[in-house]
């Protein structure tokens, strides 16, 4: 184990290094708080005190107490002499002020030196790959197993003690650590694409390290740093404590020497003790708090779901009942409202379209009827009832059952829904043994029907593979088997073909359709295309700003659209009737921000027909007809006269 | 080589790329064929669109092009000058005439730098490429991009949406006064109305700078939309290349009629998409013997499994690499 290597600090692995490329969320600005400044307030006390000793009224640390005002032999702490005396009657806060300034020099130089050359190699490798990568990694393998400890009591016997012996002996062992770290960090940098949009430029590598990798890399190798410095110092501890320490007086020193007599005086040791522990616990937190500017997991609070009061209950034979749901997302940031009074309702046997812009609102629909919030601390208000069961209100053991029994999801991406450590035949029958009373081979016999009712060719073989093994197409078609387990009343899809080719698109589209219908299923189907709504949904829900501004059957949707943003959405979407390289309509502007939504209409902002009124008053609605939409000054108003 | 052919390769253009094979390792001595011998030209001004399914090369084409991947065989003319002869420094100094807009237009730009440092990159690094102002022509750039505001030069990456971003990207290209712009999937990344307006923008650029590109996208319909040409792609090969209007009216080659019918809607009076193709992608390991799409194909024989087709001229204008091209089938 090398004397100091920041990369072998408790949690503070590669992966985390890497952090910085997923990036916290932009536009987000990051606070230090009072730990950090606390922190870095006690690290300057230290430096001030170091630099500035001899013209600050501080005692001489080898007087033997012969000043004025003596500082008896042992004297406690207290008021002639704030750290206590020593053995000698020398003014322990003198000696802790002498001893900070080699502690602070050794960290210094020994930080700037090993983070510089570390990082240098590490960046180089992990920019390069190839030989240069594996030659470099097998040397900082080796360098980190390598003992420091006998490489020190070598080279002391050689070189002697000085400062200098330790600062280079010190660098060397931390390099490997730093090396390590950026070598990780870099190495995930340079996929990203900007990496090979400079050397597209034409830039050489030389500038891609220094300009491209570098500024990237800075932020992550500061904070470790910082635990690096923390690091040297504790080194420096624990040496002076067998006595191989520096020359100088140093607080390692101090601690040993008053260790001796600690049972009766206790504050020869402990006041150095406790500046070094302070000392190092301020360094390691300035370089969590760096980190935390960085890395994404700070973002995420606890983990907390509240529930509104009572409201109204659905009719009783709608699969899917949502009344006047409000979500909000607490965050750092304020308060996101993700769903703004959304009501729908689904019947079985229906296919409903939930259309809109990225960030619009619509998965967090879909989050918020099965209760899933990843991250944040959330409140929902209002109504969601899945076959009768009160989503929010009713027992856990209720809600679960529904969810497992009743609610079938497919996701996105479907390599991230499956485990790709598990066969997908327990994947499968997973859901049935969890909530039904089958046994295991009647699982099975399901899960090969299930496969082949997904069309999956040569199920028996597929279901003793791993997701790994198949296809994208074929995963989804896995996940909607899943889905389809315990023959659920309601099947929500989150953008099910987004990820997918467009040939298997058409075929999963196809397939969901199917099963929908001849199962009876309702059917949720979010996406952010309005031609995929076109032909497989009966209904459509129109997603803009956290609310839904237009409703009705698919048809009048597209034959008669009312609202602004609808018709703005039909008409960029690139058409085939249209002759190519003709102008596409835009909509210019950019969505509302939902922590603090517009007064009145959401699209007032980037609406052609927006009037006065738009801005000022939300447009009202009546939810209850078949086709509805919230707008003042609705789309072929004049054609067809009032509505 | 056979399954591709250069019958229809053009005189005095741009760019043109003959017979580009590229190959990755994989493991167990195995061969990634991404690419195998695909060939196609550019002439100036015009737009070629590249489309075919995730893993059917078209990354790979442009990508070797821009000299991010190493090519095994064929070669890349620029402007006359074969790019594979050149090594080092020249193949360096030939990047100057071709830039490359990435499909992630955030991930695109370095985050910890200036939109001004990033939009004049290339004249940091080539030095003064033009005559006359540099600063007002960069200004002129970002105008035309619609980034004239004064203070967006002075922000980061992370402060901009996606469709802001990809116009930096697009000015950051443009500076440079490209001969060949190369997009890689430039809108998929966002959302439709954004889509529309990059699209918007990308077309008249085209005509306000002249611009010659390669638009490579899996979308059928944003390829039609910007493309002049389109070329159709399965499995490291070319299947069809036609004018945008003849390749949407007469789709030939089977897997090309398969790809139109699977346009979400279908409104090109095909038949269902699920007739005209079957079956999974073969893996690029190990790609079928003849026409690569015959595992797929309804109209296979026995000839499409020994013998390459090659890109044969079906009409004037249209080229289909097929045994047995339909067009009413
Ligand atoms: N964990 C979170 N913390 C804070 N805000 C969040 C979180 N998850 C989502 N949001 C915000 O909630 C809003 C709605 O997000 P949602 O994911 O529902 O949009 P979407 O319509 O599904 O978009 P996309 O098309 O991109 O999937 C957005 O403003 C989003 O930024
Ligand atoms: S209410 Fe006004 S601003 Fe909103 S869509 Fe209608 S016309 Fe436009
Ligand atoms: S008919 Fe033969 S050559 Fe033509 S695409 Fe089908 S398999 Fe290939
Ligand atoms: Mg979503």
């Amino acid at each position: 184990m090398p004397l100091v290597e920041p990369g072998a600090t408790g949690a503070k692995t590669e992966t985390e290094a890497v952090a910085p490329i997923k990036g916290g969320n932009p536009g987000q600005k990051r606070r230090l708080g009072l730990t950090f400044w606390l922190s870095a307030g006690w690290i300057f006390t230290l430096v001030f005190l170091a630099l500035f000793r001899d013209i600050l009224p501080i005692r001489d640390p080898d007087e033997l107490g012969i000043r004025t005002r003596e500082v008896a032999k042992f004297e406690s702490p207290g008021r002639n002499a704030c750290g206590g005396g020593d053995g000698q009657g020398r003014d322990m806060f003198a000696r802790v002020v002498q001893g900070a300034r080699p502690a602070l020099i050794l960290g210094l130089t020994v930080t700037i030196i090993g983070g510089i050359l570390g990082s240098a190699v590490g960046v180089t490798s992990g920019y390069l790959r190839g030989k240069v990568d594996t030659v470099t990694t097998v040397f900082i393998d080796i360098a980190l197993a390598f003992p420091g400890l006998v490489l020190l009591i070598a080279v002391r016997a050689t070189f002697g003690n000085s400062m200098f012996v330790f600062i280079v002996l010190f660098s060397l062992t931390s390099i490997p650590g730093y090396a390590r770290i950026v070598r990780g960090a870099s190495f995930a940098l340079s996929e990203r694409d900007f990496v090979d949009a400079a050397a597209a430029m034409g830039a050489t590598k030389r500038r891609i390290i220094l300009r491209e990798l570098a500024p990237n890399i800075a932020l992550p190798v500061l904070s470790f740093a910082f635990i690096g410095f923390a690091l040297v110092i504790v080194a420096e501890g624990g040496l002076a404590f067998i006595g191989l320490s520096l020359d100088e007086t140093t607080w390692g020193k101090l601690i040993a020497d008053g260790a001796g007599d600690i049972a009766r005086h206790a504050h020869v040791a402990l006041f150095p003790a406790t500046v070094m522990f302070l000392t190092i616990l301020a360094f390691n937190l300035v370089g969590d708090s760096m980190r935390a500017l960085y890395s994404p997991r700070e973002v995420a609070t606890q983990r907390r779901l509240r529930v509104g009061a009572m409201a109204d209950t659905g009719s009783g034979d709608e699969v899917l009942y949502i009344d006047d749901l409000f979500t909000a997302l607490h965050t750092p940031n304020g308060d996101v409202h993700a769903v703004d009074g959304v009501s729908l309702s689904l019947k079985a046997g229906e296919a409903l379209g939930l259309v809109g812009e990225s960030g619009s609102g619509k998965t967090m629909i879909l989050r918020s009827i099965v209760g899933a919030f990843a991250l944040a601390d959330v409140t929902r208000t209002g109504t969601v009832e899945v076959a009768g069961v009160d989503m929010l209100r009713a027992e856990p053991a209720d809600i679960k059952r529904t969810l497992g029994t009743q609610i079938g999801m497919v996701s996105q991406n479907p390599l991230t829904a499956l485990n790709p450590v598990r066969l997908i035949e327990h994947q499968i029958t997973e859901p049935m043994l969890v909530h039904t009373s089958m046994s295991k081979s009647e699982a099975r016999t399901r899960a090969l029907e299930l496969m082949q009712q997904v069309g999956i060719p040569a199920p028996e073989r597929r279901l003793r593979e791993y997701p790994h093994q198949l296809s994208g197409g074929m995963r989804q078609r896995v996940t909607i088997a899943i889905a389809l387990a315990n023959e659920p009343e309601l099947l929500l899809a989150d953008e099910p073909t987004t990820a997918l080719d467009v040939t298997v698109q058409d075929q999963i589209l196809r397939l969901l359709s199917d099963l929908q219908r001849d199962r009876k299923m309702a059917m949720v189907l979010v996406t952010h295309d309005l031609a995929v709504v076109k032909g497989f949904t009966d209904r459509v829900a129109i997603v803009y700003g956290g609310e839904v501004i237009e409703s009705g059957p698919t048809e009048q949707i597209f034959s008669n659209p009312r609202h602004r943003y609808t018709v703005a959405l039909i008409q960029s979407m690139p058409n085939l009737d249209l002759p190519s390289h003709s102008e596409l309509t835009t909509i210019e502007g950019t969505p509302p921000s939902l922590v603090s939504p517009p007064r009145g209409c959401r699209f007032a902002a980037r609406c052609p027909a927006a009037q006065d009124i738009c801005n000022t008053t939300p447009p009202s609605t009546n939810e209850a007809s078949e086709h509805w939409f919230r707008c003042h000054f609705p789309a072929g108003d004049d054609a067809e006269g009032a509505a | 080589m056979a399954g591709t052919g250069t019958a229809h390769l053009r005189h005095d253009v741009v760019l043109s790329v003959t017979e580009l094979v590229v190959e990755f390792p994989a493991r167990k001595k195995q061969v990634v064929h991404a690419v195998s011998g695909v060939s196609f030209d550019l002439d100036k001004g015009e737009t070629l669109g590249i489309v075919g399914e995730s893993g059917c090369g078209k990354t790979t084409t442009g990508r070797a092009i821009m000299q991010l991947e190493s090519v095994t065989s064929g070669s890349i003319r620029l402007n006359g000058v074969d790019l594979a002869a050149e090594q080092g420094e020249q193949l360096r100094q030939a990047r100057k005439a071709m830039q490359m807009i990435f499909q992630d237009p955030v991930s695109s730009l370095n985050p910890s730098r200036r939109v001004r440092e990033i939009v004049r990159e290339g004249i940091d690094i080539w030095g003064q490429t033009r005559e006359g102002d540099v600063d007002a022509w960069v200004a002129e750039v970002m105008e035309s991009v619609g980034l004239g505001d004064e203070d967006v030069a002075d922000r980061r990456p992370h402060e901009f949406s996606g469709g802001q971003c990809q116009r930096i990207n697009i000015a950051r290209a443009l500076v440079m006064e490209p001969d060949v712009l190369i997009l890689d999937e430039p809108v998929s990344a966002l959302d439709v109305s954004v889509q529309a307006q990059i699209l918007n923008l990308l077309e008249g650029l085209k005509r306000q700078f002249g611009l010659t590109m390669l638009f490579i996208s899996h979308d059928l319909s944003i390829v039609r939309y910007l493309s002049d040409r389109v070329m159709v792609m399965y499995l490291g090969q070319v299947c069809e290349i036609a004018e945008t209007a003849d390749l949407f009216s007469r789709p030939t080659h089977p897997y090309s009629r398969a790809l139109l019918a699977s346009i979400p809607g279908n409104t090109l009076g095909l038949p269902q998409a699920s007739e005209l193709i079957s079956g999974e992608l073969p893996s690029p390991l190990n790609p079928p013997s003849g026409c690569r799409f015959r595992t797929r194909c309804p109209h296979a024989t026995d000839v499409c499994t020994s013998t390459e087709p090659e890109l044969v001229e079906h009409e004037p204008g249209h080229w289909v690499a097929c045994h047995h091209p339909s067009v009413n089938a």
